[in-house]
């Protein structure tokens, strides 16, 4: 500990403390201007400076180390002087536009000039600033604004580690430029400028600061669930905000969140029900609708059974609207038969991660990944899939700490540039990759043996196991060297903690289980489980695909991992209704439309025709469904399918808890009301059973809530206070009993050769509906390929052309884009774009399928 | 010697412009006084003051155009006052030489050059200097301008350059500033990138390099000096700790043929910016390995051969060809290479030991080396070189050092290094001194061998006389004096000189090649240009200054590459503005080790992490371990950035 006196206070601070931060805590004011807390410090304006004894000369707080014995002083005339004359500078051409600068009313540079008294401008030069950056998407820079005090560089590049900006120029004239390739989008460059140098054009003059109202909800893109603030003017979103500090994510957002709001109030806003009469979609009102559905439940029952009836749930819908959903289904109705999309991912990564090591969800916290000595991605562009983990990454492995970063996958993501050991490994090699690193973890005893001993149940048949790999013939599967191969094992094996993060590259293939589950071995043997830091992290895309799961949206478990069949009794005692025996999945309910056996489908917040696997044959299926309930927000060809449409709401619009890919639960505020005429999703379920029960009230939100208290034994403890951000709850700890662990002796496949075609999440677009939000759509509009160059010179493709995607009979017609950083042998296209149909290529529940490509 | 008509360098006013005579010798200024052959310096403007050797020189001009190029070409924005203050600055200048200025406006330029004082670094802030004493030395100058009496005159040019104290003593001149605060920010490549633009072997001179640099660092005057060196490892060990490849692109052909003859630091470095410029290289290098002095003279713990290795792939990725196990003057003459390229560099390296002068070493007794260099290389290339259980390596340099510790690798028990000065004496880095005397290496201070002791043509033993240290030679150190009858024998199974290299000239002797060579045995060249007499050949590195540092064959191997580029492109040899102010600022010395620095202090020099001695000296493994990344963040944080731009007037 360092001990200093400011202005006359002592202070104590750890060492390696700045003046400022002694200051802050010794309650002394410093003015600043460049100083940003989340990064490092900058020291370009000068205007903290302050006097230490024994100096000749100031020196700036922010970046100065206190020293043992230093006397501190903050303000004297001297002091003033030259911080009224910085400013003095900075205002020299600065442009007199405050009324028409986004930053008005929220400006740092307003607010020292009215803190230092600056009123004059005894300077003067010529104005050399560059002229305003218009060029760039989503964001425009106003140069003769800037003060360049380089936050937004500084965010970029150790926030969110896309190194994009940098100065460009020398002298008056320099200004801040962008290396668009490198750009994400993220806009917080936009939050962290303290001026209106960066403005945001998706919300650049349609409100002034002052007129917004704040209302404190969570993002829910993705499944890491930032907490921002949703800012409204005339029941209308402007734009969405996040404050540092304060928030888990720091007030750091993607694309998705700083700019991705636009589709909340789209004209493509489903503002009405409506009923198929005729054979054409007319407006109906609720209770018209209501009754359409209700009458056509119970007609469809009385004449086929409830197992005739389906539905498919959304991890887009909160926890109590997935619980909703599936009481209505199986309490309601009586029919077992739903599911969702988590089906095709999530659920796969549940099963084996519950029943290997009794894990539900991740195993720490987000914020552990930032601590981790060692964090190896598999299988996952988790910039894409849940940005908020690669800032802990960037913190753990490059702007904060030395942590070591192995980022494998079969093609080149955005970290792979900052991985110090990549391993592109062969599609379909993953086993052989992930058994390779724990063998050798193992091999050269840099695993706990004596903890593993105690926690694993087969420890003997793990190490037998493991002891059979083979190390060389694993490198010639996954096309690596085997030193490349051992360091990363090494880096893992002396880590203190590792952090194991893996996604929808390998939890969406064909051969999933078999992946997941070397994994799960890997994270018992590399000790990623424990500690105080690191965690083994499944990453899947969607926002509340956790709370779907736990809320029992699918038909091997009741609420709260409860299994189906063993715990029926319980919810029929407590729903008082008889449960049906068993229930199909999304396969099955698929299956059961083509056979024509289901003649009901209930599509709650979900689009089969853009993001599940086999997107041709649920087209075909929605089209011969009897019956076709659609609930969405957003018009999509669903609506052309559908015998209802129920208008929903988004996250904006609506109460509610939703649970993180990290267990946290925290609650969405209500920041405008619903558009139109729509409703809250979960109103629409409980007025749909309430109708089936015969009950008159709908429950309300505190009524469900109490319910899954009381029969969700992981929510047991979770208190749901409503919106805002102090409110978030865990569920409990994972903590790991003697034996709990289990090792899965899986074996790899060969991986497999030519070319193959990967769909996946783009980075810059989220589910099914940021294609409505201008944000994102105007850095990407439309479905295309990535296409290595030698793969494309070998069919005569060039960047830009429009190719034919083929796999067997079908086949896809997008634009290439051509370029020898993508992977050869992989054909990377985003799913996001309907009119693309990606989905469509793919002939089962796998994302991969070995495809051919040509010149459209 | 020139007159100074007024100084205000270094804060100390001579002003002789109403009379007075004062030469700049003897105010210890080392100005040149000619601007290559282009004309008489008659001012020079910086980060000290001004000196003005004509009285004719304009200095309102002076100083306006100075503040111009501060602020236009050289100013990095990074800091309000300096982006802003200096272009204030510039424009109040250029509206008093325009006849525009207005008193006012002289108050302004005295405030802002005050304020500039708290710039973030040293550059934009002493710029400030030499314009405040303009305004206050010349004022009446000021005022004639802003009264409309006085009209500009300018020099016939002005050139001008950045330095920093730190680039200044670096003999390849790094931009060593900048790719600090690169690695401040942890901008890895970014920082490499910019070391490479002086130097293609940074992962040898991150290990390997003395520092000259650091003598240089202001930083030394608040604290310790910064950690320079190992910044460039860190630089350079992320690449390859990543999986990275470089960067570099060559220019197109240009169809010119250059041969470059020794793959040391000199020869890899002329290569490399020769190659990126688009010329054909081809390197000969008498040995099977590339790296010259450092792959056979330096040991692996402390430039590990793989790194180096990689270095010199990194060249040859850029087009540049090897070809090993030929020596020039035995498998080729320098007559055929001139005959066959259109440029020859001769790289060639100090490779003959220095006789000790001591009776029996020319006998070529067993046990007998022919010096350190020759027992390095052997045991570097594995030439099946036996070490016995007791040696002895005589000298106190780098070489010998590394003999001893070497000695202790290959089976010594005991290894004794005898010098016949003392420990302060030694030419020897200190800390390889420290390490090893960590690896229990024996010292015999003031000693010196008279005689070799040897039974069956075997050395058994060296005697020794003892030594006292008396009056200060040339070099400033304490001459040893024999102590007379004091000789006794020390037994050992091995001597090995190590008492210094000369280059091995042989290849000149076959032929009148017309090359001038000192008598130290180093080839000449001319005017910084790094040509020998012979056009069109050029030399640098150790064959041309004699022994001395990986770093200065690294300057002269990219200095003469520069210039036979301009010798291969344009058929002309010269220096450019950037040479030539590098090579006045190096003459004129930037460091100034008396100024006071005025800020708190108080952090202490980062080390690398280091293998303990008796682990170590077992084994070849490298002894200092990579700084990790969070550490080098804090060392480069002590860095304070010396910037500063000086510029002549010619007349």
């Amino acid at each position: 500990m360092i001990n200093l006196k400011i202005d006359g206070n002592q202070v104590q601070i750890g060492s390696g403390a700045t003046i400022l931060m002694a200051a802050e805590k010794a309650d002394v004011k410093i003015p600043t201007l460049c100083y940003l807390k989340k990064v490092s410090p900058t020291g370009a304006c000068r205007i903290c400076v302050v006097e230490i004894e024994g100096a000749d000369k100031p020196m700036t707080a922010c970046n100065t180390q206190a020293t043992e014995g230093m006397v501190v002083t903050t303000q004297t005339e001297k002091l003033a002087a030259i911080r009224k004359q910085i400013v003095e500078l900075l205002l020299v051409n600065h442009p007199l536009d405050c009324p028409v600068c986004d930053a008005g009313g929220e400006c740092d540079l307003q607010n020292i000039c009215y803190d230092l008294d600056v009123a004059t401008q005894p300077f003067m030069a010529e104005d050399v600033n560059a002229g305003v950056i218009d060029k760039w998407p989503l964001i425009q820079q106003v140069p003769n604004r800037c003060v360049m005090c380089e936050k937004c560089v500084k965010v970029c590049h150790e926030t969110v580690g896309s190194s994009a900006l940098f100065i460009s120029e020398r002298g008056d004239k320099a200004f801040i430029d962008k290396d668009l390739s490198l750009c994400e989008f993220c806009g917080n460059c936009v939050s962290a400028c303290p001026t209106g140098t960066m403005i945001s054009k998706t919300f650049k003059f349609k409100a002034r600061p002052w007129e917004l109202t704040k209302t404190s909800s969570v993002c829910t893109y993705c499944a890491a669930q930032c907490q921002v603030d949703i800012n409204v003017k005339n029941k209308q979103v402007y734009r969405v905000t996040s404050k540092d500090d304060v928030t888990v994510n720091d007030g750091n957002l993607c694309i998705g969140g700083y700019f991705g709001y636009g589709y909340i109030n789209s004209e493509k806003r489903l503002t009405s029900p409506q009923v198929k009469s005729g054979g054409q979609m007319q407006k109906a009102d609720w209770s018209e609708a209501l009754s359409t559905v209700v009458d056509k439940i119970k007609a469809i029952r009385d004449e086929s059974g409830a197992s005739a009836l389906a539905g498919l749930s959304s991890p887009r819908l909160t926890n109590e609207e997935n619980y909703l959903f599936q009481k209505l289904f199986r309490a309601g109705i009586g029919s077992n038969n739903i599911d969702s999309e988590a089906r095709f991912g999530a659920l796969r990564v549940q099963k084996i991660l519950n029943d290997k090591l009794g894990l539900k969800g991740a195993s720490h916290s987000i914020s552990h990944i930032g601590k981790a000595d060692a964090v190896l991605v598999v299988g996952s562009d988790v910039t894409a899939e849940a940005p908020a983990l690669d800032w802990q990454i960037e913190a753990a492995c490059r702007s904060k700490r030395d942590g070591k970063l192995i980022v494998a996958n079969m093609r080149p993501v955005k970290l792979t540039r900052h991985a110090n050991t990549p391993l592109e490994y062969k599609p379909g090699s993953e086993v052989a990759l992930v058994n390779a690193l724990s063998k050798l973890i193992l091999e050269k005893g840099q695993a706990d043996e004596a903890q593993l001993k105690d926690l694993v149940a087969n420890f003997d048949e793990m190490k037998a196991h493991l002891e059979k790999v083979d190390v060389k013939a694993a490198a010639e599967s996954c096309g690596l060297s085997v030193d490349l191969l051992e360091e990363a094992a090494g880096y893992l094996g002396a880590a203190g903690s590792v952090a194991l993060i893996f996604g929808g590259d390998i939890c969406k293939s064909k051969n999933a289980e078999q992946s997941i589950a070397a994994i799960a071995n890997l994270a018992i043997v590399s000790g990623a489980l424990s500690g105080e830091a690191g965690g083994l992290f499944p990453v899947d895309e969607k926002g509340n695909s956790q709370g779907l799961i736990e809320m029992g949206a699918y038909p091997e478990m009741l609420p709260g991992y409860q299994d189906y069949a063993a715990n029926k009794a319980t919810f029929e005692k407590a729903w008082r209704a008889t449960l049906p025996a068993d229930g199909k999945d999304a396969l099955g309910i698929l299956e059961g439309i083509e056979k024509g056996e289901i003649k009901f489908l209930y599509l709650a917040a979900t689009n089969p025709l853009v993001s599940f696997p086999m997107s041709n044959r649920w087209r075909q299926a929605l089209e011969k469904v009897e019956f076709l309930v659609v609930q969405d927000i957003l018009s999509s060809d669903l609506v052309a399918l559908a015998d209802v449409v129920l208008p929903g709401a988004s996250f904006a619009e609506k109460t509610g808890s939703v649970t993180a890919l990290d267990n946290r639960v925290s609650c969405l505020s209500k920041a405008i009301p619903c558009v139109g005429d729509a409703r809250e999703d979960w109103e629409v379920f409980g007025e749909i059973y309430m109708r089936l029960v015969g009950k008159s009230d709908c429950p309300d939100s505190d009524l469900i809530l109490q319910e899954i208290r009381e029969l969700v034994p992981v929510y047991e403890g979770v208190c749901f206070a409503g919106g805002g951000h102090g409110q978030i709850c865990l569920k409990s700890n994972f903590e790991i009993k003697p034996g709990q662990l289990q090792y899965t002796a899986v074996d790899a496949a060969p991986a497999e050769e030519g070319l193959q075609l990967l769909s996946g999440k783009s980075m810059f677009h989220f589910g099914t509906t940021s294609t409505f939000a201008d944000g994102p759509l105007s850095v990407v509009d439309a479905g295309y390929v990535e296409i290595n160059s030698d793969d494309a010179a070998a069919v005569s493709i060039k960047d830009g052309d429009r190719v034919k995607v083929s796999v067997g009979d079908a086949s896809v017609t997008v634009v290439a884009r051509v370029d020898d950083c993508y992977r050869q042998g992989i054909l990377f296209a985003p799913y996001h774009f309907a009119d693309a149909n990606i989905q469509g290529l793919m002939p089962g529940v796998q994302n991969r399928v070995a495809a051919t490509l040509s010149k459209a | 010697m020139s007159q100074v008509v007024f100084s205000s360098w270094g804060r100390e006013v001579v002003d002789n412009r109403q009379g007075g005579e004062t030469d700049l010798a003897s105010i210890n200024l080392k100005l040149a006084e000619s601007y290559l052959d282009q004309g008489k310096v008659s001012a020079f403007i910086g980060w000290d003051g001004i000196i003005l050797l004509d009285r004719e020189t304009d200095v309102v001009a002076l100083a306006a155009e100075y503040m111009k190029r501060v602020q236009e070409k050289h100013c990095c924005a990074k800091c309000s006052p300096g982006k802003r203050g200096t272009r204030v600055l510039q424009d109040a200048l250029a509206r008093i030489v325009n006849g525009e200025g207005k008193e006012q406006d002289l108050a302004s330029i005295e405030s802002v050059a005050t304020l500039l004082d708290n710039c973030k670094c040293t550059l934009c802030m002493t710029s400030a200097i030499p314009v405040f004493d303009a305004v206050k030395h010349f004022r009446n100058d000021f005022v004639a301008y802003i009264n409309g009496e006085k009209k500009p005159k300018t020099a016939k040019f002005y050139k001008d350059r950045v330095t920093a104290p730190c680039i200044d003593r670096c003999p390849a001149h790094i931009d060593i500033p900048t790719y600090i605060e690169e690695i401040k920010e942890r901008r890895h490549d970014e920082s490499l990138a910019t070391i490479r633009d002086y130097m293609p072997i940074p992962a040898v001179c991150g290990r390997v390099c003395p520092h000259p640099c650091e003598t240089g660092c202001r930083r030394a005057l608040v604290d310790e000096p910064v950690s320079i060196m190992v910044m460039k490892r860190v630089a350079s060990d992320h690449e390859w700790l990543h999986h990275k490849q470089p960067p570099m692109v060559p220019k197109p052909p240009t169809g010119k043929n250059v041969v470059v003859v020794g793959a040391g630091p000199a020869g890899l470095t002329c290569a490399y910016y020769l190659a990126l410029e688009g010329h054909k290289v081809k390197i000969i290098e008498m040995l099977e390995e590339p790296g010259g002095t450092v792959a056979v003279g330096i040991p692996d713990y402390r430039m590990p051969r793989p790194l180096l290795r990689r270095e010199a792939e990194i060249i040859e990725a850029l087009g540049v060809e090897i070809e090993y196990g030929v020596k020039l003057g035995q498998d080729v003459s320098l007559r055929e290479l001139k005959e066959n390229y259109d440029a020859v560099f001769l790289g060639t390296g100090a490779f003959k030991s220095k006789p000790m002068g001591v009776e029996g070493e020319d006998q070529g007794y067993d046990g007998f080396s022919e010096g350190g260099i020759h027992y390095l290389r052997a045991v570097a290339l594995g030439q099946g070189m036996v070490t016995p259980k007791r040696v002895i390596v005589v000298g106190g340099g780098n070489t010998a050092i590394d003999c001893v510790r070497v000695a202790l690798r290959e089976g010594a028990e005991d290894s004794i290094l005898v010098y016949r000065r003392t420990r302060a004496e030694m030419p020897a880095e200190s800390y390889e001194v420290d390490d090893a005397e960590e690896e229990n290496v024996q010292f015999e201070f003031l000693r010196n061998p008279t005689k070799l002791i040897v039974e069956n043509n075997k050395v058994v033993g060296v005697e020794v006389i003892k030594m006292e240290l008396g009056e200060p030679d040339e070099s400033g150190r304490r001459r040893p004096q024999e102590v007379p009858g004091s000789e006794y024998v020390i037994d050992c199974d091995m001597v090995i000189p190590a008492i210094g290299q000369d280059p091995d000239l042989s290849y000149l002797e076959d032929g009148d090649y017309g090359i001038e060579q000192t008598r130290w045995n180093s080839i000449v060249t001319h005017g910084g240009t790094m040509m020998t007499d012979n056009e069109g050949v050029f030399a640098g590195g150790d064959c041309e200054y004699g022994a001395m540092t990986v770093v200065l064959a690294v300057g002269h191997g990219r200095r003469a590459a520069r210039v036979m580029n301009r010798y291969l492109t344009e058929g002309k040899v010269y220096l450019d503005a950037d040479d030539a102010m590098e090579d006045m600022f190096n003459r004129f010395g930037v460091f100034d080790k008396n100024e006071v620095i005025g800020i708190s202090g108080g952090l202490h020099r980062e080390h690398q992490p280091k293998i303990d001695g008796a682990e170590r000296a077992t084994n070849y493994e490298e002894i200092e371990l990579a700084m990790p990344e969070s550490q080098a963040v804090r060392e480069a944080e002590r860095c304070l950035r010396c910037y500063r731009v000086g510029m002549v007037a010619v007349d």
